[in-house]
């Protein structure tokens, strides 16, 4: 079954109300969900993230960008506790992503397209995932029908396109309807109409409260889905505004991003 | 059962893998019984400490190399196919993580055990008798056998699954265990008898019941294949809670 792009995407989020308030974060003072500060990473005698900080508001989609290379992806593997900083914190509602006690209540990740058994069936692969997060099996064919992968879910993963990986990796982070999405190019393989339909859901996630973190470098594509924008490079954070200030009617986001990561000298 | 060991039996369910390596295993368990039950002088199987032997020296190898080949992919497997990122995404607590694979590798492990030297008496028998040989083995010895195999092979697959996380490249991991079980384990025994028999192929075989001058006591086999387990469990722990996934 093909997505309907039409249909508005039924997004819930555990422990946020219908108006997209949350009664956790709001005994936290600055009421962010994620807070990194002065987060420093090294592999040996490379710095791949150096001092970076910044917060991410309940409610909204924010860009990641940088060139290859930039930290994005280390940044990213350090706040979901596979890597860990070398200096600062990066924490998720007020914790280290190790110390959640129900991390996928709070958090879905896709960081690579292919993180599958290729022999495992797609359901079986969220079947997996719900057992190991402690989550209601019946969700497993609520998100596979919100990704429209219901036809093809005893299917091995192996005969799935990179769309159809790509939906399936959504509908595992979906899986604990979290507060927060971390999408490291979430875009790739999938065509025209996909594409819309992502955009759909993450806006439907963001107004229901929920809070998108999408690593990406596709920049057109990021200037019609995000509210807010960090980029990266060089492992320091260069730009960290709402969208509103580094695209307008005088430049686009991608003459803003290639100015402020043009190679020194050039 | 907590939520990381009931994923990890999933996992184990869900694919073709573990069942297709016990069937491989059923497969080399009947062909080497056969020949040897067949292919034996049979002044060399004459009593009944000769056909167990054959047993043991067929079933309890055989279970406890396939239980170090389920034991490593189970966690080789993981890092091949980049399952390693969701899983530790859905249980962080990556201590968790490890002690459940453990568990699943050592309940898989003494399945193929026990299947491996369950299947090699059974059809080593029912060979003999064919040949026209009586067999002449107490049922207490079959059972030994039997419950031996399952605990080496247990202890086996464990050692596989701690290999398979500290090395976690599955070819390395594999021809690593085979060498070891296959090669250096006989060169031991043979060289240096006195260390040799706490091989823990050694050990496995002396769990089985066999019977041979440089053995350990059962009881003292079972207790140094508990220790060689849990130091495989540590290695685990200590090479996944510090390691960075990228």
């Amino acid at each position: 079954m093909r997505v309907n792009e039409l249909m508005t995407p039924k997004i819930v989020i555990a422990g946020v109300s219908q108006a997209g308030r949350d009664p956790y974060l709001r005994t936290m003072s600055n009421n962010a969900v994620v807070e990194v500060s002065s987060l420093t990473k090294r592999y040996d005698d490379v710095v791949a993230v150096d001092n970076i900080s910044f917060t991410l508001a309940p409610g909204t989609v924010t860009g990641f960008l940088g060139p290859n290379g930039a930290g994005k992806t280390t940044t990213l593997r350090v706040l979901l506790g596979l890597a860990d900083a070398d200096a600062g914190t990066a924490l998720v509602g007020g914790r280290r992503y190790r110390e959640l006690d129900e991390p996928a209540r709070w958090v879905g990740a896709v960081l690579e397209s292919n993180d599958f058994h290729p022999g495992r069936s797609g359901r079986d692969h969220l079947r997996v995932l719900s057992a190991a997060s402690g989550v209601a099996e019946v969700r497993v064919d609520e998100v596979l029908d919100l990704v429209g992968l219901v036809d093809a879910c005893r299917r091995a993963v192996k005969t799935y396109s990179l769309g159809m990986r790509q939906r399936l990796g959504l509908a595992a982070a979906l899986l604990g309807e979290p507060r927060l999405l971390v999408l490291d190019e979430p875009t790739n393989g999938l065509d025209p109409s996909g594409t819309h339909w992502l955009r759909r859901v993450l806006r439907a996630f963001a107004e229901a409260g929920g809070t998108v973190l999408v690593s990406s470098h596709q920049l057109a594509e990021i200037a019609q889905s995000v509210d807010h924008v960090i980029i990266i490079d060089r492992g320091r954070v260069l730009a960290d505004a709402p969208l509103v200030e580094l695209a307008g009617s005088d430049r686009t986001l991608e003459q803003t991003y290639l100015a402020l990561t043009a190679p020194v000298g050039s | 059962m907590n939520t990381a060991l009931r994923a990890e039996v999933l996992k184990v369910r869900t694919t073709r893998t573990t069942a297709g390596v016990l069937a491989g295993m059923v497969g080399v368990v009947l062909l080497a019984i056969a020949l040897h039950a067949f292919g034996l002088p049979a002044n060399r199987l004459a009593t009944g400490a000769d056909q167990r032997k054959m047993f043991l020296d067929v079933g309890s190898n055989m279970g406890m190399v396939f239980a170090a080949l389920i034991g490593a992919l189970s966690m080789t497997v993981e890092f091949r196919y980049g399952t390693i990122r969701p899983t530790l995404l859905s249980v962080p607590r990556r201590g968790r993580v490890i002690v459940a694979k453990a568990w699943s590798a050592l309940v898989v492990g003494s399945v193929a055990g026990m299947v491996a030297a369950g299947l090699a008496s059974a059809a080593g028998t029912a060979f003999l008798r064919l040949r026209g040989m009586s067999v002449d083995i107490p049922a207490g010895q079959y059972v030994q056998l039997v419950l031996g195999g399952a605990a080496a092979g247990a202890a086996w697959a464990t050692l596989g699954f701690g290999v398979g996380a500290v090395v976690r490249s599955q070819v390395p991991a594999v021809v690593g265990l085979f060498v070891w079980i296959l090669f250096v384990e006989n060169v031991l025994i043979a060289g240096v008898p006195s260390v040799g028999k706490y091989s823990p192929g050694a050990l496995g075989r002396a769990l089985a019941g066999q019977q041979v001058d440089a053995v350990a006591s059962w009881p003292a086999a079972l207790l140094a294949l508990v220790t060689v387990a849990g130091a495989a469990v540590c290695a685990a722990l200590a090479a996944t809670t510090t390691r960075d996934f990228t």
